[in-house]
C-alpha cells in the first residue's frame, strides 16, 4: 500500500512518553510523598529519571519495580524513604505501580483505538479520493467513447445508405435488362419479317434487273418489234414479273409499318427510362403510366388484363425516370403476386393538392401482419433467390424521391391496392410536358 | 512486520487471526492468554466492544529478549468479522508476518467462510502481501458443536492446498496453542530467513516457540 501513498499501520510501537504524561504521573508521585515518602520517581530502563517528586536522593530506596508496556519492562517505579517505614512505602510502591499501569494500559487502548478509527477514516477517505480519480477518468473514457461512436455511427450509415443505394441502383439495373429482354422479342417480331421482305425484294430487283437487260439487249439488236414483244412477253411469264410486281407494294409497306413499330418502340423505350434526360422536368403520370404498360406489353399480353381508370392530371415536376420505376415495379409486382391470370387495374385522379395513382389486382391481397414490412429493402415472400426484395423498396424511395408516399392497402373487389400519392406543385403547371 | 530497528535492537511482528464473524477469534487470543505463562505475555487489549462483537480488535503482545539482546515483540491482532469493518480488517492486516484463518466448522457457515477467505485474498492483494508466500494457518473451529463439516471434507478441500490445517475447539482450549505455534513457527521460518534470527541473534526456532508458548506451570520464558 506504500506505493500507493497509503501508509496507515495499526500497531505501530507505542512510544512511553506519548502514553504516560506529566498531568497523569505527578500527581501520583507528589500523593505518595504527601503520604511520607522522601521521594518518588519514573524512571526508564537504564535508571534515568523521567518524572519525580519529593528529594531525588534523599533516604534509602525502598522499592524499585518494573512497569510494562505489552509485556515488554519499559520504566521502572522508584520510591525512596525512612527504612522504618519500609513496609507501608512498600506497599505504596505497590499500589503506585498498579496505578500507572492502568493508565498506562488504559491509555495505551485510547491510542489504539484513536488510532485505528483515524487510519480507518483516512483511509477510507484517500479510497474516496482514488475511486473518485477512477471515476473522472472513466467519464471522460466515455466521453470520448460516446464522441468517436456518434462519428462511427455516421460512418456507418453513411455505408448502409450508399450500399442500400448501391442495391437501388442493381435493382433498376435489373429491372432494365428485363425489360430489354421483353422489348427484344417485340423489336425481333418486325425485324424478322422486314429482313424476309428484303430478301424477297432482292430477289424480285434481280429479276427486274434480267427483264430490263433483255429489253435493252434486243432492242440493240434492232430487230422487228413484233419479234421483240413476243420474246419480252416469254421472258416476262417466265420471270413471273406480274405477281412480283403485285407482290413489292405490299412488302414495302408491310417493311416500313415494321420499321415504324421498331422505331416507336424505341421511342417508347427511351420515354420510358429518359435515358438522355438529366435533371428535373415536368412530366405527365399518365402518360408515363401508359409507356410502362406500352414496354410492359410482352410480359402482360395473355397473362393479365389491364384497365384503366385515368383522369387528366396536372404535370409534376421530377426526375422524369422516377414514375415509369414506381409503375414497372408496381405492374410487376401485381404480375407476380396477383395470381394467374390477375385483373389490373390503373387508376388516377387529383383533387386539386394531390395525385394519386392507384394499381390493384384481384390476387389475395398482401396480409395486414405484412404490410408494415414489405417496402423495407430484401423483403420478400418469395424463395430464396427468385426474388431480390428490392422492388417494392424502390418503390418507396421513387416516391420518396418525388416528394410523395406509397402505401398499400385492400383493394375494393379484394386483392391488393398500391396507392402513390403526389403532392402537386403550383407552380409547374405551366410549363411545357416531354 | 511492524517495525525492525537494527540501531535499536528492536524487532515487531505482527500475527493476525482472520475469518469471519463469531468464528471464535477473540476466543483464541482469550484462551491464549489464559492459557500461556505470564512470563513475555503482556496482557490481552480487548477493544471496544459493542454487544460482545469486536468492532476494532484485539491485541495479545508477546516479548521476548533474544541471546543477542534483540528485543523481540510478537503482536497477535484479530480483525472485526463482520462484513461492514472491512477498513479496519484491512489496516489491521497491513504488514502482517502471518495471517491464522479461523473458520467456523458449522455446516450452515461455509458459505461465510468462503466469503472470508476470498475477503482475506482481496485485501491481502491490496495491502501489497502476497497469499502465496505468507505463512497461513487455518483452523476449522467449533469442532465440538455437533452438525459440523466432516474432517475427511476438510482434508479433502484443504489437503490440495498444502496449507496447515488444525482442527480446534477454541472454548476448551482445544487446538488454540497448536495454531498459535504452528502460525508462530512459519512466521519465524520467514523472519529467520531474512534476519537470520538463529545463527546472528542466536535464537532458534524451538527457543522462539517454546517461549511464545510455554503453559502455566511449565519452566522456560524467561526474565523480564
Amino acid at each position: 500500500m506504500t506505493d500507493d501513498g497509503l501508509n496507515f499501520l495499526v500497531g505501530e510501537e507505542p512510544r512511553l512518553d506519548n502514553l504516560l504524561l506529566a498531568g497523569d504521573v505527578l500527581p501520583l508521585l507528589r500523593a505518595l510523598v504527601a503520604a511520607g515518602a522522601a521521594g518518588a520517581c519514573l524512571a526508564d530502563p537504564a535508571g534515568v529519571e523521567i518524572f519525580g517528586a519529593g528529594e531525588p536522593d534523599a533516604e534509602e530506596m525502598l522499592a524499585d519495580l518494573t512497569l510494562f508496556l505489552e509485556g515488554e519492562p519499559v520504566a521502572r517505579v522508584r520510591v525512596r524513604g525512612d527504612a522504618a517505614r519500609r513496609r507501608e512505602l512498600v506497599a505504596l510502591a505497590e499500589l503506585l505501580r498498579t496505578a500507572l499501569d492502568t493508565v498506562l494500559r488504559s491509555s495505551l487502548k485510547r491510542a489504539l483505538t484513536t488510532g485505528v478509527h483515524t487510519t480507518v477514516v483516512q483511509q477510507s477517505y484517500q479510497e474516496l479520493l482514488l475511486k473518485n480519480e477512477e471515476l473522472t477518468l472513466s467519464e471522460a473514457r466515455y466521453r470520448e467513447l460516446a464522441r468517436t461512436l456518434e462519428e462511427r455511427v455516421q460512418e456507418r450509415t453513411e455505408e448502409l445508405r450508399r450500399a442500400l443505394a448501391h442495391l437501388l441502383q442493381q435493382e433498376k439495373m435489373a429491372a432494365i435488362g428485363q425489360l430489354a429482354a421483353g422489348v427484344a422479342h417485340e423489336i425481333n417480331n418486325p425485324l424478322g419479317f422486314i429482313t424476309s421482305n428484303l430478301h424477297t425484294l432482292q430477289k424480285y430487283v434481280s429479276r427486274f434487273g434480267t427483264m430490263l437487260a433483255f429489253y435493252r439487249d434486243h432492242l440493240a439488236l434492232d430487230l422487228p418489234l413484233e419479234t421483240v414483244a413476243d420474246q419480252a412477253e416469254l421472258k416476262w411469264r417466265e420471270l413471273k414479273l406480274t405477281p412480283a410486281l403485285d407482290d413489292v407494294g405490299d412488302l414495302l409497306s408491310q417493311s416500313l409499318s415494321g420499321a415504324e413499330r421498331v422505331t416507336r418502340i424505341v421511342a417508347d423505350l427511351k420515354g420510358f427510362s429518359h435515358v438522355d434526360e438529366a435533371g428535373e422536368m415536368p412530366v405527365d403520370l399518365n402518360l408515363e403510366l401508359e409507356r410502362t404498360v406500352t414496354v410492359l406489353s410482352s410480359q402482360l399480353a395473355g397473362r393479365a388484363e389491364i384497365i384503366r381508370e385515368l383522369q387528366a392530371l396536372p404535370p409534376v415536376v421530377c426526375q422524369p425516370q422516377l414514375p415509369g420505376q414506381i409503375f414497372l415495379n408496381l405492374i410487376q409486382n401485381a404480375l407476380t403476386h396477383g395470381g394467374t391470370h390477375p385483373t389490373i387495374t390503373l387508376a388516377t385522379c387529383c383533387d386539386g393538392e394531390r395525385i394519386r395513382i392507384s394499381v390493384a389486382d384481384d390476387g389475395p391481397g398482401v396480409p395486414t401482419g405484412l404490410r408494415g414490412q414489405i417496402f423495407e429493402p430484401f423483403f420478400t415472400t418469395l424463395p430464396v433467390g427468385s426474388g431480390t426484395g428490392m422492388g417494392l423498396a424502390v418503390v418507396w424511395e421513387a416516391a420518396l424521391r418525388m416528394g410523395g408516399t406509397v402505401a398499400v392497402a385492400d383493394a375494393p373487389g379484394g386483392g391488393a391496392e398500391f396507392v402513390v400519392t403526389i403532392p402537386i406543385v403550383k407552380e409547374a403547371s405551366h410549363v411545357q410536358i416531354r | 512486520m511492524i517495525e525492525y530497528l537494527e540501531e535499536e535492537g528492536r524487532m515487531v511482528l505482527k500475527l493476525v487471526y482472520y475469518g469471519p464473524a463469531l468464528s471464535g477469534k477473540t476466543t483464541n487470543l482469550l484462551q491464549l492468554h489464559e492459557g500461556l505463562s505470564f512470563q513475555g505475555r503482556g496482557e490481552l487489549m480487548v477493544l471496544d466492544t459493542s454487544g460482545d462483537r469486536t468492532i476494532y480488535f484485539d491485541l495479545l503482545p508477546f516479548f521476548l529478549v533474544a541471546p543477542s539482546g534483540l528485543k523481540v515483540k510478537v503482536k497477535v491482532y484479530t480483525v472485526p468479522g463482520q462484513v461492514c469493518h472491512d477498513a479496519t480488517r484491512k489496516a489491521v492486516l497491513q504488514r502482517a508476518d502471518g495471517v491464522a484463518f479461523i473458520a467456523d466448522s458449522q455446516l450452515k457457515e461455509t458459505q461465510n467462510n468462503a466469503a472470508s477467505f476470498e475477503n482475506l485474498e482481496c485485501n491481502l492483494a491490496q495491502t501489497g502481501l502476497d497469499i502465496e508466500t505468507l505463512p497461513l494457518v487455518i483452523q476449522f473451529n467449533k469442532r465440538d458443536l455437533p452438525d459440523g463439516i466432516p474432517e475427511e471434507e476438510i482434508r479433502r478441500v484443504w489437503g490440495p492446498t498444502g496449507l496447515p490445517v488444525v482442527l480446534a475447539s477454541a472454548l476448551k482450549g482445544d487446538g488454540v496453542v497448536e495454531t498459535f505455534r504452528t502460525l508462530a513457527g512459519l512466521a519465524y521460518d520467514r523472519v529467520d530467513a531474512r534476519y537470520a534470527l538463529g545463527s546472528v541473534h542466536g535464537l532458534s526456532r524451538e527457543d522462539f516457540l517454546s517461549r511464545l508458548t510455554c503453559l502455566h506451570g511449565e519452566e522456560g520464558g524467561m526474565a523480564p
